[in-house]
């Protein structure tokens, strides 16, 4: 398992779908899981799952974080950190030079109606995103009532996030959901 | 509402790695929140308009979204320097402490209580992001296409439960002509 084709083979195959994974990775994680489970059979279906879920209550980057313990099973801490850097690295290398190109028409007319246009329908699909994790998370009256209270907190209050974040993490480990 | 950013106020590299650094230990259900409330709320390096446009960019690019926003902030407020500053500082410390803490949460994931107290994080979570995303369509003002089609994107993916990419292809020709018109009416 630990032998070192294996996390090439991962690693070139994440830093394919990196360039590919248009609208992010949740977007290919399907191909992820057939290529390392179901094809090479490097991790179990319960332990992609797992990671999945693992990676969710973790704060930080979660897809890079997950494509690391996938690399860790495949080859240990090299392949962590070369799984983890396949997902981003050619991503974030053309968004950069893309970037740098469209900021370069950045005064132009169509670009500032094409910003525009977008704008709202990433808003909207933020605000999706959020009601995804949602359901997710809330199963019966009081969770939802616990994201209604922190919704609220966060628009009227000032306090910090990671306050709210904590009070939700007491009304859970207290048993109150 | 949409003011320019004033750029020639240099970000110093390392209030964007240090900056960038708190992002990553703190974004528990994405970091969205944590990015907005650091570049757009604490910092006033961007406004809310500019946020949601580079965020538009950035979900047409491929790869992990938060680490191409990221890069992109970076570069627009110190070139490549910049860019590498933020990404190393939202990148490499949290994904080594989220590999230690996965390691240990695995060892113990059978205990019943830890399981309880991410049930009420996560669930915090989620008003969080569903607040940023309300935050960002606030600070556009009240024009009523854009209302109209946030909410088409949200449907799409909530009730409809299309990919997101078919969601922004679909919408975003929609969008732009609306823009257009817009834009055209007002000159």
């Amino acid at each position: 398992m630990t032998a070192p084709p294996a996390s090439f083979l991962l690693s070139a195959h994440l830093a394919l779908l990196s360039l590919i994974s248009f609208g992010g990775v949740p977007s290919v994680l399907a191909d992820i899981h057939n290529f390392v489970v179901t094809r090479h059979g490097w991790l179990s279906d319960r332990e992609f799952a797992d990671y999945f879920g693992l990676v969710q209550a973790i704060p930080g980057p979660n897809m890079i974080l997950m494509m690391g313990f996938i690399g860790w099973k495949v080859g240990g801490l090299g392949g962590a950190v070369a799984g983890a850097a396949a997902i981003f690295g050619p991503s974030c290398t053309v968004t950069y030079g893309a970037y740098r190109l469209w900021d370069r028409f950045r005064l132009s007319p169509w670009q500032t109606v094409v910003r525009r246009g977008l704008a709202p329908l990433t808003i909207g699909l933020v605000i999706a995103g959020g009601f995804v994790m949602a359901r997710a998370a809330d199963h019966d009256g009081p969770s939802a009532a616990l994201t209604l209270a922190a919704l609220v907190l966060m628009l009227a209050t000032r306090l910090n996030p990671l306050l709210i974040l904590a009070a939700g993490g007491v009304v859970g480990g207290l048993d109150l959901l | 509402m949409q003011a320019a950013s004033n750029s020639n106020e240099r970000v110093a590299l390392g209030a964007l790695f240090f900056g960038f650094l708190q992002v990553g230990l703190s974004a528990f259900g994405g970091g969205l929140v944590w990015l907005h409330r650091l570049v757009v709320e604490r910092r006033s390096w961007l406004d809310d308009g500019e946020f949601a446009e580079l965020l538009s960019f950035c979900q047409l690019m491929p790869g992990p979204n938060i680490a191409g926003l990221t890069v992109c902030i970076g570069s627009k407020l110190r070139g490549l320097s910049g860019a590498l500053a933020a990404l190393s500082g939202y990148l490499v410390m949290p994904w080594a402490v989220g590999l230690g803490l996965g390691t240990l949460y695995l060892h113990y994931a059978d205990i019943a209580v830890l399981g309880h107290i991410l049930g009420g994080v996560s669930a915090a979570a989620a008003g969080l992001v569903i607040a940023t995303g309300l935050r960002l369509l606030a600070g556009r003002g009240r024009r009523s296409a854009d209302l109209v089609f946030a909410a088409l994107a949200f449907c799409g993916i909530t009730f409809v439960h299309l990919p997101l990419f078919l969601v922004l292809a679909g919408l975003a020709p929609l969008g732009i002509a609306a823009a257009a018109f817009a834009s055209h009416r007002t000159r």
